[in-house]
């Protein structure tokens, strides 16, 4: 068969030989002769070309090429050509079977490539006729002439602007290589392969044989006394990037393993350096791999690629583009964190993370789950256990050693440099209180159920108690985890505080005793310790008031209360000074042990010292007034005096007794009015908030708040406060006065009992006597009579004596209404609503503002 | 070749031929049957081409063989 075909073959190709040659004959010229010398030339020609390219150059897609087609044709324009063509070439593909073509794409290929050659001989200038035309004959011209007048005459051509080069027969291509390589081997010193082998070594920190590390630059250079191209050295030097890179990743590394015995680097800077050794090894890895390939000579341009790989620069630097982002990422860490540590060092390389790439994105959230993994460690046991052990101080949860009572408030702290900036501050405000609570608990309560609690809070935030349950990125379980054992560890907390150390009980005992609350205790106790307190301070013995706290206590309702709380009721006796009297100097303390006295610290003790110095002042006062109303009221003895009297005498006394009585009745009004706005408005009002919102109270912090708020709007309201010094300093003076008048009315009633017993006495002879002035005018309306100048003196005296009273009644009474009305006029100018309210209770007759228009 | 052959190969060709037109080949219904068959055989379809494009071209060369031995001599 293969004859058969070989003859059909030559004789199909004599025909169209034939048939060629006679489209070009003009009309002139003698047709064809097949037996021409032109002719056989032409054929030996035509054979050559035929037998020279044996395969194809494009890959036999008969479609695509129909696609390519149809694709020249449509940007050319002819756009329904187009469709056309598609059409038929369609109907072609489908025709298959004996009497089809078999090598379709081929047909194709062949009508395009006729097609292209045709549009470019139309439209090409005529450079065909200036060229010589070599064709026929080719074996007297050298190999490298004929490759570029083969490349200049038939392989060139202009077509529509577009350069068009086709495949060249014979061996053209390969020369030029050939060429091309032997221009290489002169330029370079240094081959390839050595190159890339020493850029392998550089990039591990060593120096190569002719790449080494220079200082001067900073860098790994290939030396200018080596002769390689520009773009060699450049390429090098780019590549070389790398190793510097890697040389300061690794610096680091070493300085630092070489720190640990000193303890100077602390567990997160070991995290770090553990975990950028991870990622160094898988450098490595790399690295013995592009080694291996190293080995592999790079093939010169001819030659085919060898099945194996084999690197080269170009290649290396695609190899290199990964590594080098991450390798930039790892010294740009290590820059920053050469200085810090702990906390710090994590916020910092949690603020590089943020970054859009996920490549960079995942390196870093691989490097900084292992940089964080102690810092959380340290974050659970704080938060399960309470234990803090931070030997190189990275923790951002600082413990100082204090004495118990102050370990709630002071004895932790926030330390703002060593928090990471993914950890929030009201995150770390609750790990600080968690863990406080549960040291709180260990130390002042000796509780032991705090641990139960802990481990509830792990179970219900899914995860044990022990190592290793959380990472980096895993924050907001961290927060689950540390608001369930916060709400839990808290619970229990406030649960212990109230139970077993009965905080509420012990409020509501310093409220009824220090703050007075306790009406009978405390009137009993005015009336037995007054007398004692009147005396000079120096004089009295606190043994003596305890026992008659004791007394108090006993027989008032206080009794019956919790003997715990009564134990810790005491009498205290301040540094006096000479002058002082005992009321100056007494009060009441409470001893709050702890753990309450986290809650009831010494300045908190000294605030309810004050309160109760002012209210033990006002319930004096009070006192005071009460006696004098038992002596003023009206009796048998001053009703007695009416009669006896003189006229002049009784009638000075009648209006110092009316004097005296309006007097008191201004004072008691002022006097009970204010108390009242104490002891309800204030105080009751105040308990109640409080004891409301110890009752909502979530955590210690929060109990602390609400009493600091309880004793604040106590001082504040009952003009204790910074704002009300002027105030409060009329108010004492008000109070002195107050004390001077019940003296003063001691002393004038004692007076009237004494000139009447004086009068009885001397009326006692006669039953009719009757005490008398000078005048004896009133003879016989009397039935006494008087026994001589004694009683003369004795009305003189007496008339006398009420005249003092008289002056000085008016002058305490001048003073009071002076001292009042400035009391009063200052009053609206506070700022506390409250206390408008008592300026109403004062003033609701309207009786002041009335009679001093300033009001 | 019987009919069905024959009337596949003629279609065929007409579809070559309206191609070929499309594409202002220039080439005669006779000399694209020539080439299709040499294809068919398994001859390069560029190298078909360029012979083609060679052999166009021979009212240049047809004086050549004159001149194949004195390559100065141009025409």
């Amino acid at each position: 068969m293969e004859e058969e075909d070989d003859q059909k073959v030559s004789d199909l190709i004599k025909e169209l030989v034939l048939r060629l040659l006679s489209q070009n004959l003009t009309p002139d010229s003698r047709p064809i002769d097949p037996n021409s010398s032109d002719f056989r030339n032409s054929l030996r020609y035509a054979v050559r070309i035929l037998s020279s390219r044996m395969t194809p150059s494009i890959a036999p897609d008969a479609a695509a090429i129909a696609e390519s087609i149809k694709r020249r044709l449509a940007t050319q324009g002819k756009s329904s050509e187009a469709l056309t063509f598609a059409e038929l070439f369609t109907k072609f593909a489908s025709k298959s079977g004996p009497g089809s073509v078999n090598n379709k794409w081929a047909v194709l290929y062949l009508l395009k490539i006729i097609a292209e050659d045709r549009k470019a001989s139309n439209a090409q200038l005529d450079s065909s006729l200036l060229l010589p035309n070599l064709a026929l004959s080719d074996t007297e011209l050298d190999n490298s002439s004929r490759v570029l007048r083969r490349l200049g005459t038939k392989e060139k051509g202009w077509s529509n602007g577009v350069l068009w080069v086709s495949k060249d027969p014979g061996n053209r291509l390969e020369i030029a290589f050939r060429e091309f390589a032997n221009l290489i081997k002169e330029e370079n010193e240094v081959c390839e392969e050595v190159l890339v082998r020493d850029v392998l070594y550089a990039c591990q920190g060593i120096d190569g044989k002719y790449v080494k590390f220079d200082k001067n630059a900073d860098g790994y250079v290939l030396p200018d006394s080596v002769k390689v191209p520009r773009a060699t050295r450049v390429m090098v030097r780019k590549l070389c990037e790398l190793g510097w890179l890697f040389r300061k990743v690794k610096g680091y590394i070493t300085e630092s393993m070489d720190r640990f015995p000193a303890e100077d680097v602390g567990t997160v800077g070991q995290a770090f350096c553990a975990a950028l050794q991870d990622e160094l090894s898988e450098y490595y890895k790399l690295l013995a791999v592009l080694e291996g390939q190293s080995m592999n000579s790079i093939p010169l341009v001819l030659e085919k690629a060898c099945s194996e790989n084999y690197l080269s620069l170009r290649r290396l630097s695609v190899w290199f583009a990964e590594p080098t982002v991450k390798m930039r990422l790892m010294a740009v860490l290590v820059d920053k964190c050469r200085v810090l540590r702990g906390g710090a060092m994590a916020g910092a390389i949690h603020l590089h993370a943020q970054h859009g790439d996920p490549l960079v994105h995942d390196f870093m959230r691989r490097l900084l789950k292992r940089v964080c993994s102690p810092l959380f460690e340290m974050v659970r046991s704080w938060v399960l256990e309470g234990e803090l052990e931070d030997i190189f101080a990275e923790y951002f949860i600082v413990g100082q050693p204090v004495k118990v009572e102050s370990l709630w408030r002071d004895g932790y702290r926030l330390h703002a440099g060593m928090l990471p900036s993914f950890i929030s501050q009201s995150l770390a405000q609750r790990i600080l209180r968690t863990g406080k609570s549960i040291n709180f608990l260990r130390v002042c309560c000796e509780d032991r159920g705090w641990a139960d609690a802990a481990t509830e809070a792990a179970t219900a935030a899914g995860m044990t108690t022990r190592r290793g349950g959380l990472g980096y990125g895993e924050t907001d379980s961290l927060e689950t985890l540390v608001d369930e054992a916060a709400k839990r560890i808290d619970k229990h907390l406030l649960e212990v505080i109230y139970k077993q150390y009965k905080f509420k009980e012990h409020c509501l005992a310093i409220k009824r005793y220090l703050l007075l609350g306790q009406g009978d205790f405390v009137q009993y106790l005015m009336d037995i310790v007054g007398p004692e307190l009147s005396e000079p301070a120096n004089t009295i013995s606190t043994f003596k008031l305890a026992g008659l706290l004791e007394t108090a206590i006993r027989s008032s309702n206080a009794q019956y209360d919790d003997r715990d709380i009564l134990d810790r009721l005491r009498v205290k006796m301040m540094p006096h000074e000479t002058g002082d009297i005992g009321w100056d100097v007494f009060s009441l303390e409470y001893d709050a042990r702890v753990p309450l006295d986290t809650v009831f610290t010494e300045s908190v003790m000294a605030m309810y010292l004050i309160i109760f110095n002012f209210l033990w002042k006002l319930r004096r006062v009070e006192h005071a007034l009460i006696g004098a109303w038992k002596i003023m009221k009206p009796n048998c003895i001053t009703s007695h005096s009416f009669t006896k009297l003189q006229r002049a005498v009784k009638f000075q006394l009648l209006s110092t007794l009316r004097r005296c009585q309006v007097l008191w009745d201004g004072m008691n009004h002022f006097v009970t009015n204010l108390q009242y706005y104490i002891m309800f408005e204030v105080l009751e009002v105040s308990w109640s908030d409080f004891s409301s919102e110890m009752e909502v109270a979530k955590d210690l912090d929060d109990l602390l708040a609400a009493h600091e708020k309880y004793l604040h709007s106590i001082v504040e309201k009952s003009l204790l406060g910074e704002s009300s010094q002027t105030l409060c300093k009329s108010l004492f003076v008000l109070f002195d006065l107050i004390l001077r008048f019940r003296s003063h009315t001691d002393r004038l009633y004692e007076g009237i009992c004494e000139l009447q017993a004086r009068t009885t006495e001397s009326s006692l002879p006669s039953q009719d006597k009757s005490n008398s002035r000078r005048q004896l005018s009133d003879k016989a309306s009397k039935p006494g009579s008087w026994i001589g100048d004694g009683r003369k003196a004795l009305t003189q005296r007496a008339s006398e004596f009420f005249r003092n009273m008289g002056q000085d009644l008016d002058a305490i009474t001048k003073e009071y209404s002076s001292l009042l009305e400035g009391f009063l006029s200052q009053l609206p100018l506070q700022q506390h609503v409250d206390l408008k309210f008592l300026l109403f209770r004062l003033d609701f007759t309207e009786f002041y503002s009335s009679s001093v228009p300033s009001l | 070749m019987d009919p069905d052959a024959a009337r596949t190969a003629r279609e065929s060709l007409d579809l070559t031929f309206h191609m070929s037109n499309l594409l202002d080949t220039g080439l005669d219904r006779h000399t694209l049957s020539v080439l299709i068959a040499l294809c068919d055989l398994g001859l390069n379809p560029e190298a078909l081409a360029a012979l083609v494009k060679e052999l166009r071209r021979e009212p240049h060369a047809s004086s050549l063989p004159a001149t194949s031995t004195a390559p100065s001599r141009l025409s």
